[in-house]
């Protein structure tokens, strides 16, 4: 806590340097403790068993409307680090054709807190590893060639401090947790069966979770018996069908095809050199029909059990619930202050009221840019899983990506999954082995013929979203309900 | 050499634990990384970064733990502190099936071939003043964006098997200019790397991206039908394919357990054309050289693939231990690799004429493996890709997907550059981990599927 306070009077007393300095804005973000623990049990072999501290401060600097970005672990070299921000945003000055702004925001002081009973931190390694050997021995067969569990933990204390006089403690916790089966098929290739952690939004998120057999180590058995039925499956034939995607699957059709595409710094060309671009414009917000009637998508959605759920983004902002996509009109996007003030210079127009609170960093030693938080398909009312498979003539119920990509602009994608049912007539008929489907992301969205109720909605958790130079891995969630689209292409072309 | 303060308190550290009976190596990682992006024609961030970060792996038996500290290494209490934690772990888990083999410094290695202070302390301005040259030559009426990552990495390695010391310095950085038109939405890139400050030139970009804008500017974009086509891959194509066909064909593990493409082959077998030759080659200059990998192993020539055939396998330390096999210097975070170049002409469009139809692409986005057993990955066009006929690019295409396997991409391969050029391969997610592959400045492979193809760049 001594710590915490002389950082605290650190950061005030630089930032008002900064102000004297000429900066627009600056803020810093103190990483007093940010602790991970990542478990991997791999054939029985715990082949991972490691941690990682690491503790430091992020400062940004605005002058002459360019950003400068410093960090550093030592404590007392703060002064020297908004010396460092600050001079690198005056070199930036010299080549700025569109001068970015954060505008002025009214002072919060706040904090937030991941719910949670037990900090996984607290539990011994032993009743860790304890858990993850008891899941591996109801995973293990003859016939598993490879069986692999594993676990991550989180735990973050942030001090944010910025020149609107916000000061703001946020404390989160993460609990992240997969396993995963593998097996040759009868031609000798390795087919795969997966189950990861997921919430269904409310509740706690500690270890607690893990302690949840629905929601993680109740799968073994099912997971194990859908293998064992993939080995003799079935190859998928090429040809335009329904797909029906499980959860497993929607959310990362969501997170590549909806999320990343929305991000407005994506929108306005900031990711170009590396992450892409998208086929999104500013034109398109309000009027684009993204998808069908059915569909509507939300960002934050008030889930209070996720890794998108963290309370203030890292420009200060509170997390809001709004949406993005209502009843498949495009109508907001995942924004960051500046952003939103250079889509609405460059419209000429109030395009967006105001920051979606999506500003968001990896670690001290990264700047914040435009992330996703909890990006969400609303529940429909086409009722059940089972009530979607019977109203379906011809196609695949899929489940878990084995593989993605997406084009540049996220206008198309292709995607492998683990495990097909063919259906026919509405009724599941047999598993069908390596299905893919693509597509083009318009289209795909507009064939949206089905989305599931709330029976069908839970929460899935994402620990390793890529983006930005450097590179950022964030975590974040989805909720989705089970959706169906229509005359997709499937498998591969003979 | 890291610096004695720093030295010795690792080496003291190293010594106690060797005096108690404990087995464990330490890696020091230390970066000074510099970053400018460019978005609009504006420096939209320039980023400093010192991070230190100190990882310590114990081995107690059959039980292991690793710890990692990223902070300010203040002195003896700070690595004591690390050690603990990495002892207890290793206490408390779960014994392994086989015997952990530890790190062990082979012999006393103290590297700074590729080290230029001038890049290391490269003034930002430099950067912003070459970006302002390739706007204001190129016109500002295109949409430009970039990023330009320079540092420099240090690592030491030591570790409780001996005395010896390793250690490694390193500068290194990536250039990349995208110009963007801004209603017609193409895009054109221009990528350098190298690890000396007089790398990168602004004159190189203008050139590149100058020499495309005729075709793109008079041409409207075409769509391609799925299908079968003959491709001029460009060398950031044929680095990031081959370096997904080594991960998943090459890699011990991916062997041992039956998870990639060569499960059932042996050493020998024919995989690839007979004009391709890989091998991971430490001495290459066109990558970013390392002496030793983080067992302590002195990194030598390695062929992987010799005249098409499946030359070696590349062994890390935990596989290496787990099946029983010889380390072969692989354990990395990532591997470079160095591909021979061939007897093609060297302007590549001589290469293609009287080929018909030819894709062009010098680079491919977001691969992925939808089937690694049978080797089969996808991606999609990007920066670039044009149609040529006959030798002479005619028009731009969309954004257009691949998806074959690495021996039918790899396995019909008409000519091959007679000069390399590097690709730097380096991930920034994380710590500062700087990789390169010298590849041949074009491929021409026949026969390739496309499945796919937006109506878009």
């Amino acid at each position: 806590m001594e710590l915490l306070e002389r950082m605290k009077a650190g950061i005030s007393r630089n930032i008002s340097r900064m102000a004297g300095e000429g900066a627009e804005y600056s803020d810093a973000r103190f990483f007093a403790d940010d602790r991970s623990e990542n478990l991997v049990l791999y054939d029985g072999n715990l082949e991972a068993n490691d941690t990682t501290f690491q503790t430091g401060t992020g400062v940004r600097v605005l002058w002459g409307g360019a950003w400068g970005f410093s960090a550093s672990s030592d404590p007392d070299k703060l002064d020297a680090c908004f010396d460092q921000a600050l001079a690198n945003a005056r070199t930036a000055s010299r080549l700025v054709s569109v001068p970015l702004r954060m505008g002025r925001a009214a002072p919060i002081h706040g904090s937030y807190s991941s719910p949670v009973v037990t900090d996984p931190f607290s539990v011994p390694l032993e009743e860790k590893l304890e858990f993850l050997m008891g899941i591996d021995k109801a995973l293990k067969e003859d016939w598993i060639a490879r069986r692999a569990i594993a676990a991550g933990f989180m735990r973050r204390t942030v001090l944010f401090m910025n020149s609107d006089g916000s000061e703001i403690v946020k404390n989160t916790t993460n609990v992240f947790a997969d396993m995963i089966i593998m097996a040759l098929d009868v031609d000798g290739m390795m087919q795969r069966r997966s189950m990861t952690l997921f919430t269904t939004g409310r509740g706690t998120r500690g270890w607690e979770m893990l302690c949840v057999p629905e929601l993680f180590c109740g799968h073994a058995d099912r997971i194990k018996s859908e293998l064992s039925a993939l080995l003799s499956a079935d190859r998928l034939e090429y040809g335009r069908r329904s797909v029906i995607l499980l959860p497993g699957q929607g959310h990362l059709q969501v997170h590549e095809t909806i999320g990343h595409p929305l991000e407005l710094d994506r929108i306005l060309g900031y990711e170009l050199s590396f992450a892409g671009g998208s086929f999104v414009t500013l034109d398109s917000i309000g009027s684009l029909k993204y998808g069908s009637e059915k569909l509507s998508v939300s960002s934050y959605g008030g889930i209070e059990n996720s890794p998108g759920t963290f309370g203030y983004d890292d420009d200060g902002t509170p997390e809001k619930d709004y949406l993005l996509i209502d009843k498949g009109i495009l109508v907001n996007v995942l924004s960051s202050r500046a952003m939103v003030n250079e889509a609405n210079d460059r419209a000429g127009r109030t395009v967006l009221a105001g920051s979606g609170g999506a500003a968001r960093a990896t670690a001290f030693y990264r700047a914040p840019i435009d992330r996703m938080t909890n990006v969400n398909i609303l529940p429909g009312s086409d009722g059940s899983l089972e009530d979607i498979v019977s109203s379906t003539k011809n196609g695949l119920l899929l489940d878990n990506p084995t593989s993605w990509s997406i084009g540049s602009n996220r206008e198309h994608f292709h995607f492998g999954c683990e495990i097909a049912w063919e259906i026919i007539d509405g009724r599941r008929t047999r598993i069908l082995r390596n299905p893919t489907y693509q597509g083009h992301t318009l289209e795909f969205y507009n064939s949206l013929s089905a989305v599931g109720d709330e029976s069908t909605w839970v929460v899935c958790q994402v620990d390793n979203c890529g983006k930005g130079e450097p590179n950022q891995v964030m975590q974040l969630g989805h909720g989705v309900p089970v959706v169906r689209f229509d005359d997709v292409i499937t498998g591969e072309r003979s | 050499m890291l610096e004695q303060e720093t030295r010795e308190l690792l080496l003291s550290a190293r010594d106690r634990a060797a005096a108690s009976g404990v087995r464990a190596t330490f890696v020091l990682h230390r970066e000074k990384s510099h970053l400018m992006r460019i978005g609009n024609n504006s420096v939209s961030l320039n980023t400093s970064e010192e991070l230190t970060r100190l990882d310590i792996r114990v081995i107690d038996g059959r039980r292991e733990g690793t710890h990692t500290s990223l902070g300010h290494l203040t002195g003896r209490e700070y690595v004591d502190e690390a050690l603990a934690i990495a002892a207890a772990k290793a206490k408390v888990a779960v014994p392994k099936d086989y015997e952990p083999i530890q790190e062990c410094v082979e012999e006393n290695i103290d590297e700074a071939d590729q080290d230029d202070p001038a890049l290391a302390g490269l003034d930002p301005s430099v950067k912003s003043g070459i970006y302002a040259e390739v706007i204001n030559a190129l016109g500002k009426n295109y949409n430009f964006s970039g990023s330009w990552s320079s540092g420099r990495t240090e690592i030491y390695l030591i570790s409780t098997c001996n005395s010896n010391e390793a250690c490694h310095s390193g500068t290194d950085q990536r250039f990349t200019v995208v110009l963007k038109h801004p209603e017609k939405k193409w895009e054109l890139q221009n990528e350098q790397t190298g690890w000396k400050a007089g790398d990168v030139k602004a004159d190189e970009a203008i050139s590149a991206l100058g020499s495309l804008l005729p075709v793109y500017e008079g041409t409207a974009g075409v769509r391609n039908e799925p299908g079968l086509y003959t491709l001029l891959l460009g060398p950031a194509a044929v680095a990031e394919l081959m370096l997904y066909a080594l991960w998943t064909g090459a890699q011990g593990r991916m062997y041992e357990e039956k998870i990639g493409w060569t499960a059932g082959m042996k050493i020998g077998d024919r995989v690839f054309s007979e004009n391709i030759s890989v091998v991971d080659d430490p001495g290459d200059d066109l990558t970013f050289r390392f002496g030793f990998d983080r067992a302590g192993r002195r990194r030598r020539p390695f062929p992987v693939i010799d005249g098409g055939n499946l030359a070696g396998l590349m062994y890390d330390l935990g596989t290496a231990a787990k099946y029983g096999r010889a380390q072969t210097g692989h354990t990395l975070e990532s591997t470079g690799m160095s591909i021979a170049a061939g007897n093609g002409p060297e302007n590549p469009m001589d290469a293609i004429k009287g080929l018909g139809k030819v894709l062009v692409i010098p680079a491919l986005h977001y691969m992925n493996l939808p089937n690694m057993s049978k080797g089969i990955i996808t991606g999609s066009s990007r920066f670039c890709a044009t149609i040529a006929m006959d030798g002479v690019v005619t028009a731009p295409i969309f954004s257009t997907r691949l998806t074959d396997s690495f021996r039918n991409i790899f396995g019909d391969v008409a000519a091959v550059s007679p000069r390399r050029v590097s690709v730097n391969l380096s991930s920034t997610y994380g710590r500062r981990a700087p990789v390169a592959a010298g590849v041949p400045s074009y491929m021409v492979c026949r026969n390739v599927r496309m499945t796919d193809c937006a109506d878009s760049f």
